[in-house]
Order: C-alpha cells, then structure tokens, then sequence
C-alpha cells in the first residue's frame, strides 16, 4: 500500500508498446529491443543485470516452460513395485504401527519408553504412562532417540588402528593381548559412564574377575560425585538419595537443575508437577526457591529466585543451617561466618519456610565441592527429611560417577601404569580438562578398547573400536532407582556389524552367549528372585510379563545406611573473593556429548536462551556494559590458574549473577563437522559449521579437578574482548506476536499474551490476574458452516506447569516430519518447528521473571489465515480443525502475515532428505512437504484420523484420551490436555471450566481453540504486585 | 508443379504425424489419472479366475483391508496355502492323470509356467516345503498408486460396508488388474457426499468432506 500509484504508471509505459508491437509487428521486431531498452517495463537492460528480460519474452519462456511441464504430467507415473512378505510374521500388519515398552537409554534416568514400530522401523518414542519413575513423559533427548538410530555416521564395523576389520580378527588380538595382561599381572582399567544396567555390571564384574589388578572406574561427563562422597562422610554410605519432589513442600535448589538436565529431570518434573496446580478447592503449592548464577530453566520456574554465584552457596548454606539449628534449640555461633551475599531477612524467611515445612522440605545443590554437599545434607537431616523426601532407603543410582577414582586413573595413567584401557559410554577425553596430556598419556597404554558407537574423541586414540549397538537395537536392562528395573528390548535388527558390550565381554572370556542369553539368565539369577510375591510363579511367567510391561519393581538390594554422623559438618566460614566466577553447565536437550550428532537437539533453541547449533558464554547485562560487550562479540574466557582458554561469541543473559559467566558443555565434538551443510544450499547459504570447526567448543577444558571431584565452577578466570564477532542463530525475536514500535499504530494497547498471578491473590479470588480488555464483539464468521455438531477438538495447555523443557518441541518435529533448517536458515527467521516455546522475561532490574508459553497453530473459529488464501488451501473442518491442504497451497504467504500468533511456517526450499538411512525416521503418515508450500501445526490430525477409523472398525465410540497429540502425550508436567470439548465428561471440557482459562488476543474474537491456564507464582499478592505492571514485557502491541 | 509434390508431400507428412500423435497421445492422460493403468505383472496371476470362477473372497488374501491401512499384497505363503499342492490348471491335471491312466503309469507333477514363476521365487524343488531362507518377494507392480500427501485407509471404508468394487472395478473379471475408476479427488469426494446423504446399503454414514480426512 505504501506505493499506491506507481503500479499505475508502470502499467500505463507497458501497454503502449504492447499495443505498437501487435500494429506493426514486423516493423517493431527489431525496434523491439530499442523498446527494451527503454525502462519501459520496470528493467532497464543497460543496467547491467544478467536477468534483464522483456515482458514478452518472459511470457514466452513461462509460456513454453509450463506447456512442457504440463506434457511431462501426462505421461505415466514411474512404475512403483510392492513387495509383499514371503512368510507373515504373526502379528505384523503392513502399515499398522505396533507399541513395543522398553527402556530409554538417552540418559542415565531410565524412563520408560514406548516405541511405535511399524512395517519394522521404529518411528516414535513415546513416554510409558505406567512407569513409577517417568509417568509417562519423555524428554527432547528420548524423543530424539531415532535420528541417533538412523544415523549414517555410526560406525558399522570393528576398528583396528582406525581400519574396518572383521569381529573374528579383533576378537582374537584382543583375547590374545588380555591373556599376556592376565599372566603378567598388569593393570587393567575399566571406564564407563554411570552403570544402571544389573546386567552390564555383572558382565563387567565378571570380565574383571580374572585379573590381579583390575578396576572399574565409573565417569559421569556431567558428574555429581561430591553427592555421594558426602553421603559417605555423613551417612557411612557412598549413595545418591532419590529426591521425592512430590512429597515435597518446600523445594529449595542451590544451582541444580532438576527440571532441565540435572539427575532425572523427567522424574522430577513430574513430581514437581503434582504440587504446583491450585484449585478452587485447594488453593495451594509447594514453594519453590532457586538460589543460582545463571538462569536455568529450573530457576526460570521458581516462585523465587535468588541471584548467587556458585562459589557462595557454601556460606549461604551454613549461615541457613546456623538458623535452623537456631530453630532446633541450639546455639550455634553465626560470628565465624562471613556476611552472607543475601539480605539476612531473606534468608531468616527462607529458615522459617523451611523448618516450618520438616519433612515436607528438600534441599538440592548441584555443587561439586564436598564439603557444601555435607552441609546440604546436614540440613535436610536436621529438617527430617531423609526418609520422607530424601531417600537413600532406595536410593538412585542415576548418576554414580567417582571424580576421586577417575583423577586416580588420569595419574595412573600419566604414570604409564596401565596396561589395558578400556572405555565404554563415554567420550572420556572429550570429557576431561587437559586433553592432549590425557591423549598422549592414553597412547602409552598397550591395549585401548573403545565401544564408542561412533568415532568419537577417545575412539580416536584407541587401537581397538568394538562399536556396540544403539540402545534401540539391543537386549539391555536398567535400574535407575534401586527396587525399579527396566527392560530394554531390540526393535529392529542391528543395523550394522555391531556387537553389544555384554556380548563383546563375553567373548574375550570365552563365552558365546549372546546378549539375550546373558540377560536372561542375569534375569533368573539375580532378579527374579528379589520379586515381592505372595504366589510363587515360574520365571517364564515373570520374564514375559516383564518384557510386556518393560519394567519390574523388585525389593531393594541396597544394605542399611548408617547414623548420621554429625560432626562430619564443618561451616565454610567465607567465600573467595574473586572477581569473576565461571559456571560451566549442561545445555537442555544435549547434556553431554554423546547427542551432539542430533541435528533435532542442536536446532532445538535452549529454552531460556533460545540459541541453537552454538555454545557461547552467557554474561549478565551488567556485566556486559562494564566490558562494553554486546550479542555475538567474541570473548576470551580465559583460567588464569592454568593458561586454558577459550574463544567464545556472547550471550547477554537478563537475570544472571553479575559475577557469573556460564557456557555449556557438550559441544565441539568431534565429527560434528559433519553438519556444515545441513539445510538447504543456495546462493546467499552459509555453513552450518565452519570449515575445519565443529558446532561450538569444548568447554571441558576448563573444569577444574579440585579435591577429588571435578568442579564445574572456578574462580580464576578472566573475559577479555577479542573484537571478533559471531553471529548467533537465536530464534529469540522471531516471530514475535509483537508489532514493531515502529510500525505500530500509535496509541497500540499492549495485550496480555501471558497472564499470571499471585497463589494468595487466586486464593482470593480465582479469575484474578484477568486484565480489563475491550472484547470486540463476538460474532461467529461461519456459524452454519462450523456446527461442531460431531467432535469438537480442543486443547488446554497449564502454563503453571509447563516449565519450557521443549521436550513437546522435537515429539511434534519426530510425529510430523518437520525438517532441519541449519543455523544459517534460523538465522533468517525460518526454522521450521511447528510449537515453539515463547520466554518472556518480565520485571525491571536485575531480577527477572519468566515466563513459558508454548505456542503453536491456536486453531481459530475465525480464523484470520482462512480468509485471505486465495486457493482455500487453509479452511475450517467440521470438528474445529484448521487445516493445511498442502496440495493445494501455491505458497503466498499471505495466511502466514495475517496469523496474529505466528504460527505458520514456509517451505523456502525443498529441504534436504538426502540421507536415505535418516529418512527411515521420516513418519510415513504425515506428507513431506515440498518447496513453496506452507505448513503447520495440525493438531496431529492423522491422530485424530487413526482414532475415529480404528473407532469405527470396532464399532466403539471414541474414547476420551484414545487421541492423544504428540505434544500432549511426551509433555513431563502433563500441561497439555487434549480432547472433545463437546464431550461434557472429557478431560479437556472439564480443564476449560476452570477460572484460570484464558485465550490468547480472544479479545479480537478470533475464538482460539487452544486455551490457556493462567500462570499461578506462589507469593503474595503485593509481592506479586510488583511484577505485574511490567507483564506487559510478556505482552504486545497489536 | 513442384509445389505441388512439395504440398502433397507436406500433407502426406502431416497425416502420418498425426496418425503417430493421436496413437501417442491415446497413451496420454491428465496429471496423475491411471484410469485404465494395466501394467504386466511378475506372475500372470488372475484374478477373473480365483475371484470369479473359484470365488474366493477378496479378502481371504487382502486380510489386511479389514484391519490397516493398507489391503496389502497376500504374502507368498498365502498362494502356498493352496499351490503347495495344486501345480497346475485342472484340466492339465486331469489330462495328466488321463494319459497317465492310458499307458499304466503313475500320474507326474504338472507345474503350469505361472506357477513355476512362483516356486522359483521360493527357490523351492519338490516336496515344497519348508520354504527355504533365501527365498524372494515377488515384485508385484503396484496399480492403484495414490499421490503421497493422499491417505487412503482400507478399514473405513471396508467398515462402512463400501464393497471393494465400487473403486476396484470388477476385478473378478479381470485376467489382469487394471485400475477401473480414475481415483481423482472429484470422484473421491462425489461418492463421499453421496454416502452420505443416501447412506451405504441402508445404513447411515458419514463420509467426511474436510480437506484432513485424506490429506495430512
């Protein structure tokens, strides 16, 4: 509109020689190109341009083009073979999906999994709703399980000397060169990551068995080993309790990220979730206080959250015990300990919390120091709450990483003692400080083992790579938390000439069982009998039932924990004065390295920070302006102690400790070169990866081995500015449901996108936090056309307990096809992902809060994106529905300008499916899309298809819950609700008569279907109050 | 005088160019109609003859139409279930026991060349059984191909009631499959309004028009 009369002009200077051209045809031939050369229509070919074209010829050549295309179409389709079974497994029905449980092995934390298999791929990861750990949730990592599996970079053969060689071959010069170990009495050295498996444990225990000197060294990349150290101190006893957050009340966390990648985030997510939704009837909540650096997802959840740098929790921590032993009755001397970096008042609030919720309580750190680990438990025992929230009855054993053990090994090793290394689950110099001295010292041992599924940085330096199945391909078995043992079952045959690492030890000790074999009997042995059961059953009967369900609960093996040894507890007096503190941490959605070849988790945008496909070096705004740094300005963060450094963009990060700079581990891993040209190639494209660079650094350099643990936060370093800069690919700004200020009409209202309130205020009054707007009518578009008169679909999403894992973000990619774009296409606001996750900050000053929002197609009854297709490729279904007819949209674009949620993505280009192996994971229910054609959120309605069909075969109605979106289904928190609003018994009608129900700019009447439910903080209503004017940063001009 | 050989020429040319584009252009449809589509299969296998003469119902070997999406392609065993002992046509084989009769012999096994094309995709020999590990799918070529953003499901429609004529034709009669009806979206989407205004056989259906009940 901004040039309303020009195309006038224009059209006026064209038809004039259009008209000279048809009178005097053969005159004006050769004038023609002087009419051409004339600006006459909009290109002036002395300007140079190769594309100069006349009008004419244009129409010539799209004349002539389209008449060829149209020829070419009428001809036959390709031919395309079926090729049936030649014997039908029983069972397998060709294009059925098929739900197999087993156990998820992207982590440690063992959720249960259910996996959709079908015509013999598996497709989907699903969370298993039965299982006691995981409720039925599942993280991004879990859900990104099959993009690992279908991954052409996985090794397909044994390595010798970084050569392909036949199991056969390695098998013999591995038994050979143990044998000279075993007579010679040398040093044998076994290094994992954390073993839940029973079975791989006793495989191991028994490979070990035959040699005089032989260890199992447990190294956990992101470990929590000063946990367990201070359990030996105090409680006798080298365990990791197993935190009951829903049995907690009163949840304080000194750093650690429980929501986000701290432990078992999924577990206690879900146990966090069961005391954070307030009813009308019961207007309660636990309490949720976050003392950290940085902003962690679990931080950006809290009620209240308290900026402290890592270096600081152990003199905060023993001021907090001095006022509970206070409480207790005893007089504990306060005057040794420093001032504490936190108002006493504060602090005396927090205390009073605490001891008036004994038992209910837990305190978590995620500190690596000892003694603060000590400190924590001091507390949580003078609060009662071993027993109750803290358990080391059945303690965990998801994290049992041994810092000391591994330091141990690093100078055995550097000494030359070892003659025999063997490294299964982890990238152990990928993982430790002072690589090259840990690589050269590796060299010096005889025999390196590596099971490495991939050539990773420690395969690399080993003679020997005996590369084991992915977790989806084998027998295997896990017990995250003692007494809960999951089963793991194989869901297609390998892939490649893999060996499982049971089954590789056993060869080299003479056994041919194979992996099923061995745990089988593993199974009969050691667990069958620790079942609690009235009735005695053969074990047949146990195993099927087990493999059916995928997971078993069984007695504790675990021996009684010793008294609490209370003088173990000594006060940490002062913190260092030191000016900067580094906080190294884990990304959400890729831990450690072993993801980093998952393009799903590295275009995943972190879920405060919102950056993909880069680690960086977060800093705090205020921190930023003292070294006049801005987005992207690389730094040199540097440990003054040991001359390690590192090159680093810049991430300004709203609510970070002044002090603090945070940069994730997990990222420049080897191989992840691989990526450069990930997303579509074109003229303006530009890598992924740099040449001769990997996505992000390698942070592990700076970890600090310190007193038997390795820290992950120091003192000693330096930031300084290196002029450089970098660009990162941060999806923060896009589409924003924000006009800009400077297109914004004046006087434009912001609008409350997100809406919260305080728990007293609710309790008060339950519609509280409801802003005044000015509703504008209410008038239905198409009443006759939307009866709704069948099923009307809707959904709920709780934003009280949505934290933001982004775990619903990769399900809808893996359920619905939704390609990688690479960093430089996000870059150009064009990632693909149909939810994403909205983050508002909100307040003034350092202190911030958050907000999560999930935001995806809101499926309007008036919807604004229907009435401006031109070709009806978006209409309105009779259930409610928006729907994409992909064929028939010809890519205007228009429906997407005119979302008001931004919800709708473009296809700019025919994104790449080269990899023939990674379209395995491609979900053959939902079409590719190609290039030129928008696309979004369908509310999985191949779900809702499947559903009615299978509904109707049996001749049932559809169940409530039968249907279930991708999202709804992983989502941790249970924050999704989807269903039949016109099913007056349906979970979701009854969600939506809650008072907290809201919809997103309802107030324009283009009557959503997706509702929302109010955020609910826990404090008072004034404290509240101080952060509601400033709501509005959550909120936008329209 | 020469124009005119050159102009009788020239119309000579121009019937024989015609003639050869109207033959090619017979083989010619619109954008994706297979309407008539008849590709010669592996195995000359009829169907006029096991669904027609012997009346086999469809689904003895579609199994899977009542149950996915997909009716799928009978696995060989399915064939083996009959054709591990019928080897040939019945009147080969009563002629064999005929001649075999005649001149006192025991009557030999009569293999027709169809269903040799089958064992030896199993790699059988006599006795025909077990079938053996190496044996190989038959690559049947597929007739009735939907464009891919089109989800067809077998079991709605076999639940409705709709029988497998109304879109496979009269595939009793047919010595090879052939694709009967154009399978457009019009003609889709005609019977779905139809149905449902007229229900099927008397029973009340309804058959979606939403643009998701096939495209997704």
């Amino acid at each position: 509109m901004r040039s309303k009369h020009r195309p006038t002009v224009r059209r006026a200077t064209i038809e004039r020689p259009l008209m000279n051209n048809e009178s005097h045809n053969k005159y004006w031939k050769s004038l023609a190109e002087r009419d051409g050369s004339r600006s006459d229509n909009g290109v002036n070919p002395q300007d140079g341009s190769p594309f100069a074209i006349s009008r004419r010829r244009f129409l010539e050549a799209a004349g002539f083009t389209l008449s060829l295309a149209t020829m070419q179409g009428c001809g036959r389709t390709p031919t395309e073979t079926a090729l049936p079974f030649v014997q039908q497994p029983e069972g397998v029905i060709p294009g059925r999906s098929q739900t197999y449980a087993t156990t998820c092995a992207g982590c440690t934390a063992g959720c249960g999994l259910l996996v959709k298999v079908r015509d013999g791929r598996p497709l989907k990861m699903e969370g298993m709703p039965e299982h006691p750990l995981s409720h039925g949730g599942l993280c991004a990592i879990g859900q990104a399980l099959p993009l690992g599996l279908y991954d052409s970079h996985r090794l397909q053969h044994p390595l010798k000397d970084g050569e392909s060689a036949e199991w056969e071959g390695v098998d013999q010069l591995i038994s050979q060169q143990l044998s000279d170990i075993e007579s010679g009495g040398e040093a044998v050295r076994f290094v994992t990551s954390t073993v839940t498996s029973p079975t791989l444990q006793s495989s191991i225990d028994n490979f070990l068995e035959r040699f005089t000197d032989a260890r199992h060294i447990t190294f956990d990349a992101v470990s929590s080993s000063a946990i367990l150290d201070a359990h030996e101190q105090t409680h006798g006893s080298r365990v990791l309790p197993r935190y009951r957050l829903d049995a907690a009340q009163v949840i304080v966390s000194f750093g650690a990220d429980f929501l986000g990648t701290w432990i078992s985030p999924v577990e206690f997510t879900s146990a966090w979730r069961t005391r954070r939704v307030p009813t009308v009837e019961h207007p309660e909540m636990s309490y949720h206080v976050q003392l950290e650096g940085r902003l962690s997802l679990t931080g950006s959840n809290a009620d209240r959250r308290l900026r402290l740098a890592p270096d600081e929790y152990g003199l905060v921590l023993s001021h907090l015990y001095a006022k509970l032993a206070q409480r207790a009755g005893e007089s504990l001397d306060q005057d040794d300990l420093g001032t504490a970096p936190i108002a006493d008042d504060e602090l005396t609030a927090l205390a009073d919390r605490l001891w008036a919720a004994r038992g209910e309580s837990v305190v978590l750190c995620d500190s690596q120091d000892v003694a603060v680990q000590v400190l924590v438990n001091g507390i949580n025992h003078r609060l009662e709450n071993y027993g109750k929230t803290v358990d080391i009855e059945r303690p965990s054993r998801q994290r049992q990483g041994n810092d000391g053990d591994v330091l141990e090994l690093i100078d055995e090793l550097n000494a030359g003692k070892v003659a025999a290394l063997f490294v299964a689950g982890t990238d152990l110099t990928h993982n430790l400080p002072d690589r090259d001295g840990l690589a050269e010292a590796i060299g010096k041992v005889g025999l390196v083992v590596s099971f490495s599924e991939r050539l990773d940085d420690v395969s690399s330096l080993a003679g020997f790579v005996c590369p084991d199945h992915h977790p989806l391909e084998s027998w295997s078995d896990a017990e995250p938390v003692d007494g809960v043992i999951g089963l793991s079952q194989p869901l297609l045959a390998p892939l490649g000439d893999t060996r499982s690492v049971v089954e590789s030890l056993a060869r080299w000790s003479g056994n041919d069982d194979s992996a099923y074999d061995i745990l089988r009997a593993n199974w009969e042995q050691s667990i069958f009998p620790r079942l609690e059961s009235e009735e005695s059953s053969p074990f047949v009967r146990f195993w099927d039932q087990s493999l059916h369900d995928g997971y078993v609960e069984v007695a504790p093996t675990t021996e009684a924990v010793g008294e609490f040894q209370a003088d173990a507890i000594k006060p940490i007096g002062d913190s260092p004065a030191t000016d900067d503190c580094l906080s190294l941490y884990s990304k959400v959605g890729l831990t450690d390295s072993r993801h980093a070849h998952n393009p799903w988790l590295q275009e995943l945008p972190d879920p405060v920070t919102k950056v993909t496909w880069d680690n960086y070096v977060c800093v705090s705004p205020a921190k930023a302006s003292e070294l006049g740094l801005s987005d992207g300005d690389v730094v040199r963060v540097e440990s003054t102690g040991t001359d390690v450094g590192l090159e680093l963009p810049v991430l300004i990060q709203p609510g970070q400790h002044d002090r603090v700079l945070a940069i994730a581990l997990g990222y420049g891993v080897k191989g992840t070169d691989r990526f450069a040209d990930v997303g579509p190639q074109w003229l303006e494209a530009r890598p992924t990866v740099e040449p001769g660079q990997f996505v992000g650094k390698n942070a592990a350099g700076l970890i600090e081995p310190h007193e038997g643990t390795l820290h992950y936060s120091r003192g000693d370093v330096s930031i300084t500015k290196t002029g450089r800069r970098h660009e990162l690919a941060s999806t923060q700004e896009h589409h924003s449901l924000e006009v800009p200020a400077r297109v914004a009409p004046p006087g434009a209202e912001k609008r409350d996108v997100v809406q919260e309130t305080s728990l007293t205020a609710f309790a008060e009054d339950p519609t509280s936090g409801t802003p005044e707007v000015h509703h504008f009518g209410d008038v239905q578009l198409w009443p006759e056309d939307h009866p709704k008169t069948g099923h009307a679909w809707g959904m709920s999403i709780d934003l009280n307990a949505c934290t933001g894992c982004s775990a619903c973000v990769i399900a809808c990619q893996s359920e619905n096809n939704v390609p990688v774009v690479g960093k430089d296409e996000v870059r150009r606001q064009r990632e693909m992902h149909w939810i994403r996750l909205d983050r508002y900050y909100s307040g003034e000053g350092d202190d911030v809060d958050v907000s999560h929002q999930p935001m995806m197609c809101q499926h309007c009854d008036n919807a604004p994106c229907e009435t401006v297709c031109p070709v009806l490729a978006t209409v309105h279904s009779e259930e409610g529905l928006n729907e994409q007819a992909y064929n028939r949209c010809v890519g205007t674009r228009y429906c997407a300008n005119n979302c008001p949620y931004k919800v709708r993505r473009f296809n700019w280009f025919e994104y790449p499916h080269g990899d023939e192996l990674q379209n395995l994971a491609l979900n053959p229910d939902v079409t590719v899309r190609s290039r030129g054609v928008m696309e979004k959120c369908s509310m999985c309605v191949q779900r809702i298809e499947e559903g009615k069909i299978e509904a109707g075969r049996l001749g049932e109605p559809l169940a409530d819950g039968q249907v279930q979106t991708a999202c709804q289904q992983s989502c941790p928190a249970q924050a999704i609700v989807f269903g039949d609003m016109n099913d007056p018994e349906s979970a979701i009608a009854k969600a939506l008569e809650g008072p907290r129900r809201y919809g997103v700019l309802e107030e324009f009447n283009f009557r959503p279907t997706v509702s929302y439910l109010r955020m609910v903080r826990n404090r008072d209503a004034d404290e509240s109050g101080d952060h509601h004017d400033h709501d509005a940063e959550g909120g936008d001009h329209v | 005088m020469h124009r005119t050989i050159v102009n009788v020429i020239l119309l000579v040319g121009l019937f024989f160019g015609l003639i050869v584009l109207a033959s090619g252009m017979s083989e010619w449809r619109l954008p994706d109609n297979q309407q008539g589509y008849a590709p010669q299969q592996p195995i000359a296998y009829s169907h006029r003859l096991h669904a027609g003469e012997l009346g086999i119902d469809c689904q003895f070997c579609h199994t899977a139409a009542e149950h996915g999406r997909h009716a799928g392609i009978p696995s060989t065993d399915v064939c083996m279930k009959c054709h591990k002992y019928v080897t040939s046509s019945f009147d080969v084989l009563q002629q064999e026991i005929k001649l075999a009769d005649e001149k006192k012999r025991k009557p030999e096994t009569v293999i027709s060349t169809e269903l040799q094309a089958l064992y030896d995709t199993l790699g059988l020999d006599d006795p025909k059984q077990p079938i053996p590990d190496d044996a190989k799918s038959i690559p049947w070529v597929r007739v009735h191909n939907l464009p891919d953003y089109v989800y067809f499901d077998h079991r709605a429609h076999v639940a409705a009631g709709v029988t497998c004529q109304k879109c496979h034709g009269p595939v009793e009669s047919m010595e090879r499959v052939r694709q009967f009806e154009s399978l457009s979206m019009g003609w889709c989407v005609n019977c779905h309004r139809e149905a449902t205004e007229d229900g099927i056989n008397g029973h009340a259906v309804k058959a979606s028009t939403d643009c998701a009940t096939c495209h997704y």
